[in-house]
C-alpha cells in the first residue's frame, strides 16, 4: 500500500501542479497578471453579485397574453379566408390561452372550412364535430413559439441593456418562461428598467425613389423630408474594407447620425422619407419560411397587429412599385419592393435569399419590440460597498478558520503528520479554486462559508487515518505497517462520510438558486477534491517521508 | 520540534450507554419541543420563502433610529414592517411583508410618481377584477416621456401598451398577479423616498409572491429528497439496523436544528436551508465511524453483550469523533465570529448541528441499535469471510 509505483507518484504530482497552475491567476496580483498571456490571466473565478455589487432580476414573460394575441390575429386571418372561400359562418371566437372556435352556419361546409383553415396555417391542429371547429396550435408548435419568445426577449434585452458594451450583463433562460438578468456594478435600477422599457428602434420608411434614381451621385442637399441611412451590407462592406473608419464610427462621441456616417465614410446608403410608415412595436411576428408555390424559395413572412396592419395596408396600396426600407438601429436591414397592397396584417418579403439569410433577417425584424411583457418577480441589488464588506468578513472568517484548523492539526499530530495534513488542506483549497476556474463558477458569500466548512471537513479524513495509525502503532506494528494499515482501514469510513455530505451538497445545488448554489459548488468541489488531497496525496507524502527518514518509531 | 498532544486520549472508559434512558428522555424532549415550537411559535421565515422585501440601510450620520424608522415606514401603508439592527449600530435591516395588488398599492404608486416624476401625477386602479392601472400626467407626454415615467415607478411593460402620441393618460393592462409583483417595486421606491434623506440604501432584495411560494415548496422537497437519498445510501452500505439507527440520528439532528431556529428566532432563509441540508449530510459522519468499529468488534468479540460492545466501540473511536467534530467546530466558530451578519443564522445553525450531530451519534444512533436488538448474526459476512467461504 505504501510502496507507490513511480507512475502513480508522477500522476499525483502532475494533478497537484496542474491545480496550482489553474488556481494561480486567482492569487496573483494584477501587476503580474498584466504580463502573462491573456488566455491564462483571464481564467479567474468571478465574484458573485453579492460580493461584487450589482443588480439581479428574475423576469417572467407573460406568454399567455402573447398566445392570446396570436390567436386574435389568427381569428382575423381565418375570418378573411373563410369569407374568401365563401364558407358561411356564425362566429369565430377565441378560447383564451387555448384555441379558436369556429361555428359554421352549415355543417355540410365543414370540409371546405377545414381546407380554408389549412390555407391560413397548415400546422394547425383541427378538432371538434358538427358545426363547430376547434383550431389550436399543436403542443410542438406551442413549445417552439414559447422558446422563440424567450430567445427573442433575451436577444432584445441584450441589445438594450448593453448598448454601450461595457456592462457585462449575464442574461440566461431559467425554466420555460423566465429570464435571469444580472448586471454587475450598477446600483440604480431605474436606469436599467428604463433600458428594458426602451423603445423599439425598428421602423419602416418609404425610399425616396426620386433621389435614389441618382445612384451613387447623391446630391449634397436633400429635400427636408428625406435623410440618408446606410444599409447593413454597406456597413459590413465598410467594416471589411476600412476597419479604421469602422472603429471611428463605433467610438465616436457623441454618436454619429446615420446621415453623418453616410456623408463621411460613404458606405452604400439609401435616401428614405423621414415619415415612419409603421414602427417595430406593431410587428407581432416574423419568421423564415418557404414559399408555398413557385419552387419553395426561402422567404420571410411577417405579421402586424391590427393598428400596424391598417397603416401598412394604406402605405403599400399607395406605393406599389416603390421600395420600403426597414430600418433597425440606424441601419437598413432590407428594402424590398412593394409588389401589391398588403392588407390583412401579414405579408412576405421575397428576394434571392439563402435559408440562412432569411433566418437572420427574420430575427432582426423580431428584435424591434419585446414580444411579451416581462414582469420582475425577484430583484436584488447590492451596493459595491456592501459587497466589499461581505468580501472582508468572508476573507477574515476563511483565514481565521483555516489558521485555527491548521493549529489544531499541528498540536494534535505533530509537525510531520500535522504538517502533511495541513499541506493537503492547502492543496485541497488550490484544487477547489482550480475547479471553480475550470467550471467558470463564481464565488459568493455562502460559497466562502462553504470553503471554510470544507477546510474543517477535509482534515477529518486525516484525523480518521492518523487515529487508526495510532491504534495500529499501539498494537505493536512497525512504523511502516501502521501507516499502511491506517490508510487501508480508515478508507471506508472516509468515503461514507464524504459521500453522504456530498449527496446533500449536490441536491442543494439542484434545488437552490443564486448565492446558495455558490455554497453547494464550493462544498461539493471541496469534498470531492479532499478525497484526493487528504488520502492519496498525503499517502504519497508519507510514503516518500518513510522511505527517506526510515523511522523506527512513529511520533504521532 | 514539538511532540503531538493526544487531545482526547482518555484513560477512563465511559459507560455511555448506561445513560441511554436519560439520553432518550432528553432527545425526545428536544425533538418534541422543536416540533411544538414549529407548530405553535413558528419559524421566522425570511423573504426567500415568504416573499417580501428586505432593505439594508445605513444612517448617513450617527446610529440608526429604529423607532423613528418604524413609524416612518409603517405609515407608508405597505403592511407589516419589522426592523433589526444589522451588524452595526448604524445599519438597519428593514423587512416588509410581501405586497398585494390593490388600491393601497396604486395610491403608493401615485406618491412615487409625484415625488419622482412631478407633482400633479395621478394613478387610479382600472376595472375591478383586473390589475389595470390608469396613469394621468399633468401635461401631455410623448412616447419617450411615458417610458421614462413608468420606469421610475418600477414598471416594465410592453412598448405597445404605452401611448404613442402626445397624450396625458395611459392605461396599463395588467393581471392582478402582475400588479402584485409590481407592488413590490412600488413599496421599495416608497421606502427609498421616505428614508432616503437620512439613510443610504446599501442593498435591497425583493421576492415576489410567486417566487416565494415556489421556493417554499422546493425547499421542502430539497430536505425530503436529501434525507431520502442519504437513507438509501446508508441502507445500501449497512445492515438495516444501522440504517435505521443512522436515520433516527439524522432526523434528530435536522429537527433539533429547526428547533434552534425557532428558539433563537433566527432568520430562516435559503442559507438556513443550506445549513439544514449540510447538517443532514454531516450528521452521518460521526455515526459511520462508530458503526464501522461496531461491525469490526462484533466480528472480533462474538460473545460480548451488545451494550458492552457498543460502549467499547464508542470509547475506542471517541478521540477521533471529538477530533473530527472539533476541527469543523473550530472552522464554523470562525464563521460565527467573523462571517458577518448575512451568514450569522447559517453559522449558528451549523455550530449547533456539529454539537448535536456528535451527541446523536453516540446517544441516538448507538442507543438505537440497542433498542433495535442488533445481534452478531444480523451482520452480512465481511469481505475476508466471503473470500474464505469461497475457498472451502
Amino acid at each position: 500500500m505504501l510502496n507507490l509505483p513511480r507512475w502513480q507518484a508522477i500522476v499525483i504530482i502532475a494533478i497537484t501542479v496542474l491545480s496550482g497552475l489553474f488556481a494561480l491567476p486567482n492569487l496573483l496580483p494584477s501587476s503580474v497578471l498584466d504580463v502573462l498571456p491573456h488566455w491564462y490571466s483571464q481564467s479567474r473565478i468571478g465574484l458573485g453579485l453579492d460580493l461584487r455589487g450589482g443588480a439581479h432580476f428574475l423576469l417572467e414573460a407573460d406568454l399567455r397574453s402573447v398566445l392570446n394575441e396570436r390567436l386574435t390575429n389568427l381569428s382575423d386571418s381565418v375570418r378573411a379566408e373563410l369569407r374568401k372561400q365563401q364558407v358561411p359562418f356564425k362566429e369565430v371566437t377565441v378560447d383564451p390561452g387555448r384555441a379558436l372556435v369556429v361555428t359554421l352556419r352549415d355543417e355540410a361546409q365543414r370540409a371546405k372550412a377545414i381546407e380554408a383553415i389549412r390555407v391560413v396555417d397548415p400546422a394547425l391542429a383541427v378538432s371538434g364535430a358538427g358545426d363547430t371547429i376547434r383550431i389550436a396550435y399543436s403542443d410542438q408548435e406551442l413549445f417552439r413559439r414559447k422558446k422563440e419568445v424567450i430567445d427573442q426577449s433575451i436577444e432584445i434585452l441584450r441589445r438594450r441593456v448593453d448598448e454601450t458594451g461595457t456592462l457585462e450583463p449575464t442574461i440566461t433562460r431559467q425554466g420555460d418562461e423566465r429570464i435571469l438578468l444580472q448586471v454587475p456594478g450598477i446600483k440604480d435600477t431605474t436606469d436599467l428598467k428604463r433600458k428594458i422599457n426602451q423603445t423599439a428602434k425598428l421602423t419602416f420608411h418609404l425610399v425616396n425613389e426620386d433621389v435614389a434614381a441618382a445612384g451613387a451621385n447623391i446630391p449634397a442637399t436633400l429635400p427636408p423630408t428625406t435623410f440618408l441611412v446606410p444599409t447593413r451590407e454597406g456597413l459590413q462592406e465598410l467594416r471589411r474594407s476600412n476597419p479604421k473608419a469602422w472603429e471611428d464610427i463605433q467610438t465616436a462621441n457623441p454618436r454619429l447620425s446615420p446621415e453623418q456616417i453616410c456623408r463621411r465614410y460613404q458606405p452604400q446608403c439609401l435616401p428614405v422619407l423621414k415619415r415612419v410608415v409603421v414602427g417595430g412595436e406593431d410587428l407581432d411576428d416574423s419568421k423564415a419560411t418557404f414559399e408555398q408555390q413557385q419552387g419553395g424559395r426561402p422567404i420571410i413572412s411577417f405579421t402586424f397587429n391590427s393598428a400596424g396592419g391598417r397603416a401598412f395596408c394604406a402605405a403599400t396600396r399607395a406605393n406599389i412599385g416603390k421600395r420600403l426600407a426597414i430600418q433597425l438601429d440606424g441601419e437598413i436591414i432590407s428594402a424590398p419592393v412593394v409588389q401589391s397592397a398588403i392588407c390583412g396584417g401579414s405579408g412576405i418579403i421575397t428576394g434571392s435569399f439563402t435559408p440562412q439569410q432569411t433566418q437572420e433577417q427574420a430575427l432582426l425584424l423580431r428584435s424591434g419590440a419585446l414580444p411579451a411583457t416581462l414582469t420582475i418577480i425577484q430583484e436584488s441589488t447590492v451596493g459595491a460597498d456592501l459587497g466589499a464588506d461581505a468580501i472582508r468578513a468572508g476573507t477574515v472568517a476563511a483565514i481565521v478558520g483555516t489558521a485555527l484548523v491548521a493549529l489544531v492539526m499541528f498540536v494534535a499530530y505533530g509537525p510531520v503528520f500535522g504538517g502533511f495534513a495541513n499541506l493537503a488542506m492547502l492543496v485541497n483549497l488550490l484544487m477547489v479554486f482550480a475547479g471553480m476556474s475550470i467550471l467558470g463558477a463564481s464565488l459568493t458569500l455562502p460559497g466562502m462559508a462553504g470553503l471554510v466548512l470544507t477546510v474543517g471537513m477535509a482534515v477529518d479524513s486525516n484525523v480518521l487515518i492518523y487515529e487508526r495509525v495510532r491504534e495500529e502503532k499501539a498494537l505493536g506494528r512497525s512504523a511502516f505497517s501502521s501507516i499502511a494499515t491506517g490508510y487501508e482501514r480508515a478508507m471506508s469510513a472516509i468515503i461514507d462520510a464524504n459521500l453522504t455530505t456530498l449527496i446533500a451538497a449536490v441536491l442543494l445545488f439542484g434545488f437552490g438558486s443564486g448565492p446558495i448554489r455558490g455554497f453547494a459548488t464550493t462544498l461539493s468541489l471541496g469534498l470531492l477534491t479532499s478525497m484526493f488531497s487528504s488520502t492519496i496525496f498525503t499517502r504519497m507524502l508519507l510514503s516518500i517521508w518513510v522511505r527517506w527518514r526510515r523511522p523506527t518509531e512513529l511520533v504521532i | 520540534m514539538w511532540k503531538p498532544v493526544h487531545l482526547f486520549a482518555f484513560k477512563k472508559k465511559f459507560d455511555f450507554l448506561g445513560q441511554r434512558k436519560a439520553a432518550l428522555i432528553l432527545s425526545t424532549l428536544i425533538n418534541v419541543v422543536s416540533i411544538l415550537g414549529v407548530a405553535f411559535v413558528g419559524l421566522n421565515f425570511g423573504i426567500d420563502f415568504k416573499g417580501g422585501i428586505a432593505i439594508q440601510a445605513r444612517a448617513k450620520e450617527g446610529v440608526a433610529q429604529l423607532d423613528t424608522l418604524r413609524s416612518t415606514v409603517g405609515a407608508l401603508g405597505v403592511g407589516e414592517v419589522s426592523l433589526q439592527e444589522f451588524g452595526e449600530a448604524s445599519t438597519v435591516l428593514i423587512r416588509i411583508q410581501r405586497q398585494d395588488a390593490g388600491p393601497q398599492c396604486v395610491a403608493g404608486a401615485q406618491r412615487v410618481l409625484q415625488k419622482r416624476v412631478g407633482a400633479g401625477w395621478q394613478a387610479k386602479p382600472g376595472a375591478a377584477g383586473t390589475g389595470d392601472v390608469e396613469l394621468t400626467s399633468p401635461a401631455a407626454l410623448d412616447g419617450a416621456g411615458w417610458r421614462d415615467a413608468v420606469s421610475r415607478v418600477g414598471l416594465t411593460i410592453l412598448e405597445r401598451q404605452l401611448p404613442r402620441g402626445a397624450t396625458n393618460i395611459a392605461k396599463v393592462d395588467m393581471t392582478p398577479e402582475q400588479q402584485a409583483e409590481w407592488c413590490q417595486q412600488v413599496a421599495i421606491k416608497q421606502v427609498e423616498d421616505a428614508i432616503g434623506t437620512n439613510y443610504e440604501i446599501r442593498g435591497t432584495e425583493s421576492v415576489g409572491p410567486k417566487v416565494g411560494d415556489e421556493l417554499m415548496v422546493s425547499g421542502i422537497w430539497a430536505v425530503l429528497a436529501t434525507m431520502a437519498a442519504i437513507v438509501v445510501y446508508v441502507w445500501f452500505r449497512y445492515e438495516w439496523q444501522f440504517g435505521v439507527g443512522a436515520l433516527i440520528a439524522m432526523l434528530h439532528d435536522v429537527i433539533s436544528t429547526i428547533g434552534i431556529f425557532v428558539l433563537l428566532q433566527l432568520d430562516f432563509s435559503l442559507t438556513a436551508l443550506a445549513a439544514v441540508l449540510t447538517i443532514a449530510g454531516y450528521s452521518i459522519n460521526d455515526t459511520v465511524v462508530i458503526f464501522d468499529r461496531v461491525r469490526e468488534n462484533m466480528r472480533r468479540y462474538k460473545k460480548l453483550g451488545l451494550v458492552e460492545l457498543l460502549n467499547i466501540s464508542i470509547n475506542e473511536t471517541l478521540s477521533r469523533t471529538l477530533m473530527t467534530s472539533g476541527t469543523v467546530f473550530v472552522a464554523v466558530g470562525a464563521l460565527v465570529l467573523f462571517g458577518g451578519p448575512v451568514l450569522y443564522s447559517f453559522s449558528v445553525a451549523m455550530l449547533w448541528g456539529v454539537i448535536v450531530g456528535t451527541y446523536s451519534s453516540v446517544w441516538v444512533a448507538c442507543a438505537g441499535l440497542v433498542y433495535l436488538g442488533l445481534r452478531a448474526d444480523h451482520l452480512r459476512p465481511a469481505e475476508e469471510e466471503k473470500a474464505e467461504k469461497a475457498k472451502t
